[in-house]
Formats: structure tokens, C-alpha cells, sequence
């Protein structure tokens, strides 16, 4: 069991980076998609000893929506939307990433003083979530296109399905669903948000959202 | 009384009438019918509230999946008479709405569906006994009303509703890590379903865990706050109260806030149990004394009036979180002002809103001599605004006095003088905005409608409890609120 | 006695290296190509052929090329062949090896530099730029694998590299070994940091500094890139190669064929992939260092 979570969180704190260091227009949805598809693995690995139905519906529901619905319409959005710049963020490609080295410090301390109350949660797993909870704030300040900041949110939802997969020990069905579906929707507002903002103002730049301010 | 059913029904009937909204073939029914269902709901929530009171002192149905206590039956019923008032104020909103704003079938049939959606939602939040259900309330509240803001899409009100979107979207997802964490520092016992249940994190044979509670707290504070409008995290506030339609304005301020605020007290008790006394109340009292401080500095240099009654919603936020943080009587004090918050920001948002139709800006500057133009809102205005800075005999003066005396028995004298320093800029900067407003000369472009009925009843309704409740308290309001206090701050 | 295995396959395996890659270059590319061991024979050619100096020349012009490979045949005795020791190791070596790189490469800058040409001061200028980000990404990785094996010495780190400390560190090592294959084509000056067959000189890096360079200097420069292919590729045949038997031969012969991999590997990424644009560069090396930093934190718990 701990190597192969080992392995998801060396590739999950990859695909962070590669998320905070991508440049190119349509590596983001790819990423994500990528990194939604590790995510969802993980509760099974979790629940390996006894999986049930339950479970595995439920991580299969993750991957779909996550690891193909999501990215899917990320992708359609962008093909929408005429580009004409590269992504340029407020904080640069290099500062970006370098900014993720000592918060991966961060986020091994944090799970230092966190893992003795939670005994039974892999560490590595609760340093990847809490890792792709700052990564996804840090998406949603720092760039400029809605897109990325719709993918930071969602790096931000893994990080979270994340540390549940490991800090509950019992699944909570109800919950897990309804969380699941928030997400679902949430993805469809925004993504109706950016059309709307698209058609509105014919690009996606939110730093050019500036006439409220006070 | 068929108490299950009833707290069934009050989830049921917002839906359905949500339903209802989508296929109605005018416009004009679609305001009758969230009038009519608003008040079926108000209703009911009275009924349930009588029955709260009358009973045990609580309400379980669906295997305690829904759970209704005197405090969570206290917000149901100021939720309802807000919706209710706001519901009436929609009927005289939309139909004097100007010409390029015009309220065609598509946006009333939207307008309904999420109007009453988001009713449902908040319900939903008010009555779910398991943290999770309650955090998928708040989110569908949030996703929900995001639509509201943006009902008419144009540049301002597209950026005001994706600032909403996003920066409430985070906020919700830091509450669900800390509805997580709480739900994390019980494992050692129980486990499962009831592991979210408030009632088992907060009674007191469950062991918590400390560390882990204390975490929880945070995440959810800052991520409900953020909500709520605490406090660094309120920039959203005011862009989407700004540019939303007024009566949903008047929702947001007079309720959605509060419903945020629920949320977060609803941690308090187990938090108190797992930390002691000071650690939840310290973070209250911090965190709402930032955001009087915070909202009395914008609210001297705001120049639009419904941005201006924004941050009164943060100053007032901050002064119901200040109350909740001040032990048995600030939580009375916080629960009263709540009531006298939300009617009072309502009428508020209700006389701006009309009076900007009329004098067609919401810039401050544009609104004079509102008193002669439009006597009616006029005089809403001009109330609405000295009981809003705390002005007596209206009831805010008598819940704000009632936080001083807390204050002063909790021996929090730092807040207490900061409180009163805000409360003093507050009521200089905002009189000289409504002195410009209320009197004067109407510039020449007014356009004055005839008021209705409907406007007379709600204006009439909401002066009359303002007024009412500063006069007089009545002994069973007086009961009720104490024992909601009593379930968020201990027993006094 | 078997600690000098692998300095002389080093000596005598490494200008091979360069002709597997050339090889498979060709073969991608649709062409029969030059004989693997063309390298040695242009190696063998260049030491007959007389030299000719500029005439602002000076005698650090003369150094460089000697400086260059002596520093890098000293590396050799440090650098361990996989589960084959080093003949010297002592605590703390993996900064002598550093050390050692960089000096070469100093020698090789300031040769360039005393030539007083624009163009070799260009490369010059970029090539430190470079070996500046370089260098600290190195140490990251060094200092992860002697953190996950507990010592301060090539050798017993890669001696310690069993295969249960392999499986146990696996996403470290993963990671190490994705910056020590960047650092091979940073190092080297290859694809798709710099491309060594080009003579445009506006975009060469390592080659338009050794332009003034003829005769058995030239020779020397050639053998000592080779070398340093060589030392770099063995860090990373080494970890990826954990095969620890203790049996000299097998040892001997896995890690021949793990470079032959390599070899062809980066071949195969010289023939695939684009040079990048100067700019990009340093962005290229921030991701290797990135990947080690990664690595070195995930193994500090």
C-alpha cells in the first residue's frame, strides 16, 4: 500500500508543479485531468484491505467527472475562447514555481504537527492534500484567465476529496455524493460564468474585472 | 402536529415552487406565486416554532437527519420573514423596473426558480442536523444565488458575480476542510453517519480531539466568514450587493449572511467543549471586531448607496459575531440584533432600490431630496438609516445597548472601546449621507411612481417591528431568544 | 583492485557513448551514419594534426583544454560505477566531484574568454549562466541520495542503493533520476538545451566556445565532453540500475548495457524533441531542480 501511494504522491505533487509552471494554453486541462485520475485512486488503495461497492463506485464517480468531465469542459471552454496572448499570470512561470518549493516545506510541517491525531492517515497522502490546497489558492490569486482560475479551484476540491479519502474512516455516502455533485455544478456555473463573461466582454481575462472596486 | 412532516414541507414546498416558477406563463405570477409560497413558509416556520418552543425544545425528523432547536428555529423564522417581506418588495421592484431592465418571461421564470431554490437551500442549512448536508446547503446557496446577482448579465454585474462565485467557492471549500477535521477529531470513538452529526460533536460524552478541533474551528471560521462577510475576506461583499437586483440585495444582507454566521456558531459548542472557553469566543470576538473596524473605515468614502449598505452588512455582521463572542448575554444580544439587522437592512435595501429606480442612479450624489420626491421611500430611507447607525427608540439601539452591558460583564474592554470608536465614525459618516439624500431639492429627472398597497404594508410592517421591538420586547420573544442563546453560549 | 574498473571503462568506453548517440540519431533520422567508433578515430586524428593559436592568445588559452581534462580524469576516481566503488572515497566527495566539474568548465570559460572574441564570449557568458543553475540542482539531487542512504560519500551511496531501499525511496528515486537525465543534457550540452551539431553561432552555447581550439587540444576538449557524458550518465545508470548482487561481472555488464540505454535514449530524445528557445533554458534546469527539491523534502520525513 505505501509504496503505491508513494508513487501517486510523487506524481501528484508532479502534476502540481507542472500546473504552476505550464505556459501553454491547453497543458492545464490535461494536468488536471491527469492529477483528478491520482486522486481518485487513492481511496481505493485506502480501502484495499475491504473494498466495498460503495467505495469503488464512488472513486470510479470521481475519476469520470474529474479525470474526463471536468477537464472535457475546460477544454471546450477554451476552444471557445479566442486566445490571443500567452497565458501570462501576475506571478511568472519561474516565480511561480519556485514559490512551491518551501510550501511543500509548508505543507511537510503542517503534517507533522497534524499526523498525531490522525494516526491511521498516511503521511504522504496528508502532505499531497494539504500541497494542492495551498497550490490551488495560489492558482486561483496569481492568474489572470478565468480558466486557470476554475482549474485552481479544482486542484484546491482534490486536495480536499484527498485529505477525506484519508482522515474519515468510514464513508459517509450521503455526503460524498452531495460534495460530488456541488462540484459537478459548481464546474457548470462557472464554466456558464466564463461563457457569459466571454460573450459580455470577448475575452477571459479577470484582471480586466476592475470597474467594482472600494 | 405533524412536526416531521412540517419540517419536510419547508424543504418540499421551496422546491416545488421552484419547479412551479419554471412553467408559469407571466411574469406577474411569477411574483404572486414567491409572495404566496414565502408566506406558506413563514407559516410553517411559525408553526415549528411555537411547537420548538412549546415542546422539548426541539424538532427531529427523517432519524434525526433534521433537527430543529430553538436557535436554529429563531434564524428559520427570520429567514422567512425575510423572504416574505423581500418576496412582496419583488412585486413593486420588477414592475417599475426602467426600460432597459425589463422583466421579460425568460428572467422571471429564472428569477423565480432561483429565488425560491435558494430559499430551499438555506432551509436546508438551517434545519440539517449533519455538518456535511448543511456545508451542500451552503454551497448550493452559493451556486444558486450566483445567477441572482448576474440576472440582467452585463459588465458590472458579470464581474461582481464571478467575484462572488470564486472567492465564496473557496470559502465553502476551507468550511468543508474544517466540517472534515471536525468530523476527523471524533474518530476515536464513533464513526460512520452520525460523525457529522452537530449533536454528537457537541454533546458531552463524545471525545474529541483537541488538536484537530482546534483546526477545524479555524478552516471553518475563516471559510463560512468568507461567507459571511467577515472581515479581511468580505471583498466580495459589496461588489455583489452593488450590482445585484435589489430585492435580492436585501436577501443577501438580510439573511445569506446570517445563514454563514449559523453555520459557524453551530461549531462553537463543540469547540467550546474540546478547547475551553476562550478559544472559539477569543476568534469571534477578533474576527467581528476587525470587521466593524474594517467596514467603518469604506463606509466613510463610499459614494453608491446600496455599496454603502454593504458595509453596514459587514460592520453589522461584526457586531452579531462580536455579541456571539461575549458569552450567555452577547449571544442574546447577537440573536435580537440578527432579527433587528435583517428587517431593518431589508427596508433599507427596499428604499434604495426604489428611490435609485426613481432618481435612476444608486449613486449617493444622484439621490437628493428623497423625502419630497418619493414621500413613502423617502421616509424608509430616512428610518431605515437612524435605526441602521443605531439611533433609539428603534430596537438596533436596544440590542446594541445590550452587547455594551455584555461587553462591559465579560470585562472585554479593548473591543468594547473599539466597538464604540467604529460606532461612533459609522453614525457621523453615514447621517451626512442620508441628510444629503433624505432632503434637499429632487433634481429634475426624477420620475416618482405611485406606491401601492403592497409597498405601504411592507414599509408599514418593517418600521412597525423596528419600533415595536425598542419600545417593548414581548416575554415570549424575550424566552425564546434566551434559549437559543442558551444552546450557542451555555447556559448563563 | 576492482576499484579501478571503473575509471578505465570510463577512459576507454567513453567517446563509444557519443558514437551510440550519434548512431541513433542517424538511424532515426533514415540515415546509415558514421561507424560507432568514429569518435575515436577523430580523437586519434585531431592529436596528429599540428596547432594553430590567435595571435592575442595567451597561456590561459593553452591551459584551458588541459585544465578541463585533467579535472574531469580526477573525477573519475571519485565517481562510483554503480555497485562498483570508486578507487577513492572519503566523506564528503560528492562536492570534491562537483567541484572538479566546475573547474573544468571554468578552464574551458576562461579559455574562451582570452581568445577576446564576441561570439566565444557569448557562449561563455551562457554557458555559466547555465552551469550556475546547474550546479545547485546537482547538489539538491546528491543531497537527497545521501539522505536516503545516510552517508556523505558517492560510493556507499551507491553501494547502499539495495533493492529494498531502492522500492522503499521509489519516488525520490523517480525523481532524482528525472533530474539527473535533465542534468545529463544541461551538462552536455545536448538536445534540447544546446545542440551540438550546429554552427550557427548565434545559438550555440558549448560549441562556439572551443571554435578557436585546434590540434590535440581539440582532441582533448572532444575526449573530456566524452568524459563528462560518461560521469553524469553513470550517476544516473547507477541509481536506475539497482542491481547490488556483489558479483563483480554482473554488476560489470548490467551497468555497460544500462549506459548503451542511455545512450540510445538520449539519441532518441535529441532526434524527437526541439531546441528550446535560450530564454526557455533556465526554465528548463528551474523544473529539474524543482524535481529534486521535491524529492528532497518528500524524503526528509
Amino acid at each position: 500500500m505505501l509504496p503505491f501511494l508513494g508513487i501517486i504522491q510523487a506524481l501528484g505533487l508532479l502534476t502540481s508543479f507542472a500546473l504552476l509552471g505550464t505556459r501553454s494554453k491547453g497543458a492545464g486541462p490535461q494536468w488536471l485531468a491527469f492529477q483528478g485520475l491520482l486522486c481518485g485512486l487513492v481511496p481505493i488503495i485506502m480501502h484495499a484491505d475491504g473494498l466495498t461497492t460503495q467505495v469503488v463506485l464512488l472513486a470510479i464517480g470521481n475519476i469520470v467527472l474529474k479525470g474526463i468531465v471536468f477537464p472535457w469542459v475546460l477544454l471546450r471552454l477554451r476552444a471557445r475562447a479566442p486566445y490571443h496572448r500567452e497565458v501570462v499570470p501576475f506571478i511568472g512561470i519561474v516565480g511561480s514555481t519556485l514559490f512551491g518549493i518551501p510550501v511543500l516545506a509548508l505543507s511537510v510541517w503542517l503534517a507533522l504537527r497534524m499526523t498525531p491525531a490522525l494516526k491511521h492517515a498516511p503521511f504522504v497522502m496528508l502532505v499531497l492534500s494539504i500541497f494542492l490546497i495551498f497550490v490551488g489558492l495560489f492558482l486561483i490569486v496569481t492568474r489572470r484567465k478565468a480558466l486557470m482560475q476554475v482549474i485552481g479551484y479544482l486542484v484546491l476540491e482534490n486536495g480536499i476529496f484527498v485529505f477525506s479519502a484519508i482522515a474519515i474512516s468510514g464513508t459517509l455516502l450521503l455526503v460524498e455524493l452531495g460534495v460530488l455533485l456541488d462540484a459537478f455544478v459548481a464546474v457548470f456555473v462557472m464554466g456558464i460564468a466564463i461563457l457569459h463573461i466571454n460573450s459580455e466582454f470577448g475575452f477571459m481575462d479577470v484582471d480586466q474585472l476592475t470597474a467594482l472596486r472600494g | 402536529m405533524f412536526l416531521d412532516q412540517s419540517i419536510a414541507a419547508m424543504l418540499i414546498l421551496p422546491a416545488l415552487g421552484a419547479a412551479l416558477c419554471l412553467i408559469l406563463s407571466r411574469p406577474r405570477h411569477v411574483l404572486t406565486a414567491i409572495v404566496g409560497i414565502s408566506a406558506l413558509q413563514l407559516v410553517l416556520a411559525a408553526n415549528l416554532w411555537t411547537a420548538v418552543l412549546g415542546g422539548h425544545g426541539f424538532v427531529t425528523a427523517a432519524a434525526s437527519w433534521l433537527y430543529v432547536d430553538a436557535f436554529s428555529a429563531f434564524h428559520i423564522i427570520v429567514l422567512a420573514l425575510v423572504f416574505v417581506l423581500s418576496s412582496v418588495f419583488a412585486g413593486v421592484y420588477f414592475t417599475n423596473a426602467s426600460s432597459d431592465q425589463t422583466f421579460t418571461l425568460t428572467i422571471a421564470r429564472r428569477y423565480g426558480a432561483l429565488w425560491l431554490g435558494s430559499l430551499a437551500a438555506m432551509t436546508l442549512v438551517l434545519v440539517s442536523n449533519s455538518l456535511g448536508i448543511m456545508w451542500v446547503g451552503m454551497e448550493a446557496t452559493t451556486l444558486l444565488t450566483a445567477f441572482l446577482i448576474s440576472l440582467y448579465p452585463n459588465r458590472l454585474s458579470l464581474e461582481a458575480m464571478w467575484k462572488y462565485l470564486l472567492i465564496c467557492s473557496i470559502g465553502i471549500a476551507f468550511a468543508f476542510m474544517g466540517t472534515l477535521l471536525a468530523a476527523a477529531s471524533l474518530q476515536v470513538g464513533s464513526a460512520g453517519e452520525t460523525a457529522f452529526f452537530w449533536t454528537n460533536l457537541a454533546s458531552a460524552e463524545t471525545h474529541v480531539d483537541p488538536t484537530l478541533m482546534k483546526f477545524a474551528f479555524i478552516f471553518v471560521l475563516v471559510g463560512y466568514g468568507t461567507k459571511a462577510g467577515l472581515a479581511p475576506i468580505h471583498s466580495w461583499l459589496p461588489d455583489a450587493h452593488s450590482q445585484a437586483p435589489t430585492p435580492v440585495s436585501a436577501m443577501f444582507s438580510g439573511f445569506l449572511l446570517n445563514t454563514a454566521l449559523y453555520c459557524i456558531m453551530r461549531f462553537v459548542p463543540p469547540a467550546r467543549h474540546a478547547l475551553g472557553e476562550h478559544f472559539a469566543s477569543g476568534l469571534l470576538i477578533f474576527f467581528g471586531t476587525l470587521s466593524i473596524l474594517v467596514a467603518a473605515g469604506f463606509i466613510v468614502f463610499q459614494r453608491d448607496a446600496k455599496r454603502l449598505l454593504a458595509y453596514h452588512s459587514v460592520e453589522h455582521l461584526g457586531i452579531i459575531a462580536l455579541g456571539y463572542g461575549l458569552g450567555p448575554l452577547g449571544a442574546f444580544a447577537a440573536l435580537f440584533h440578527t432579527f433587528n439587522h435583517s428587517v431593518c437592512k431589508a427596508l433599507a435595501f427596499f428604499a434604495v432600490g426604489r428611490l435609485g429606480q426613481e432618481f435612476g442612479s444608486h449613486e449617493m450624489h444622484a439621490i437628493s431630496g428623497a423625502l419630497r420626491a418619493d414621500r413613502l421611500w423617502g421616509t424608509a430611507l430616512l428610518v431605515s438609516f437612524l435605526a441602521l447607525i443605531g439611533v433609539a427608540p428603534f430596537s438596533i439601539f436596544m440590542s446594541e445597548y445590550q452587547l455594551l452591558r455584555a461587553a462591559v460583564s465579560a470585562g472585554a474592554w479593548l473591543p468594547l472601546a473599539l466597538f464604540l470608536l467604529a460606532s461612533g465614525v459609522v453614525f457621523v459618516a453615514a447621517l451626512r449621507h442620508v441628510i444629503a439624500m433624505a432632503f434637499g431639492i429632487p433634481t429634475a429627472t426624477v420620475r416618482v411612481a405611485r406606491n401601492g398597497s403592497a409597498a405601504f404594508l411592507i414599509v408599514g410592517v418593517a418600521m412597525g417591528l423596528l419600533l415595536l421591538l425598542g419600545l417593548w420586547m414581548p416575554l415570549s420573544l424575550s424566552k425564546a431568544i434566551g434559549s437559543a442563546a442558551a444552546i450557542v453560549a451555555g447556559q448563563p | 583492485m576492482s576499484g579501478f574498473v571503473s575509471p578505465v571503462c570510463a577512459l576507454i568506453f567513453a567517446p563509444l557513448l557519443v558514437g551510440i548517440i550519434n548512431r541513433t540519431k542517424a538511424v532515426v533520422a533514415g540515415r546509415r551514419g558514421p561507424p560507432l567508433v568514429q569518435p575515436y578515430w577523430d580523437v586519434a586524428k585531431y592529436l596528429q594534426r599540428g596547432v594553430v593559436y590567435g595571435e592575442v592568445t595567451s597561456w590561459l588559452f593553452r591551459l584551458g583544454p588541459v585544465v578541463n581534462l585533467a579535472s574531469l580524469a580526477a573525477a573519475l576516481l571519485i565517481v562510483p560505477f554503480g555497485g562498483l566503488g570508486a578507487p577513492l572515497n572519503f566523506s564528503g566527495d560528492l562536492i570534491v566531484l562537483a567541484g572538479l566539474l566546475a573547474l573544468g568548465r571554468f578552464a574551458t570559460v576562461l579559455a574562451a574568454l582570452d581568445t577576446g572574441s564576441s561570439f566565444e564570449g557569448m557562449g561563455a557568458s551562457r554557458e555559466v549562466h547555465f552551469a550556475a543553475l546547474a550546479e545547485p540542482t546537482l547538489f539538491l539531487a546528491l543531497a537527497t541520495l545521501a539522505r536516503v542512504t545516510g552517508s556523505f560519500s558517492l560510493t556507499p551511496i551507491y553501494q547502499g542503493f539495495t533493492a529494498t531501499v531502492w522500492v522503499h525511496a521509489l519516488p525520490a528515486v523517480v525523481l532524482v533520476a528525472m533530474t539527473l537525465l535533465i542534468l545529463e543534457l544541461v551538462e552536455n550540452n545536448r538536445i534540447p538545451v544546446d545542440d551540438p551539431t550546429t554552427h550557427l553561432e548565434l545559438t550555440m552555447i558549448h560549441e562556439v566556445m572551443v571554435l578557436d581550439h585546434s590540434g590535440p587540444e581539440l582532441a582533448f576538449i572532444h575526449y573530456a565532453a566524452a568524459l563528462r557524458l560518461w560521469i553524469l550518465g553513470s550517476l544516473l545508470v547507477g541509481l536506475v540500475v539497482p542491481f547490488r548482487s556483489g558479483s563483480f561481472w554482473l554488476e560489470g555488464t548490467a551497468m555497460l548495457l544500462g549506459m548503451a540505454v542511455l545512450a540510445v535514449a538520449i539519441g532518441a530524445i535529441e532526434s524527437t524533441m526541439a531546441r528550446y528557445q535560450l530564454i526557455r533554458v533556465p526554465q528548463f534546469i528551474l523544473g529539474a531542480a524543482t524535481l529534486s527539491a521535491v524529492a528532497f523534502i518528500i524524503i526528509l520525513v
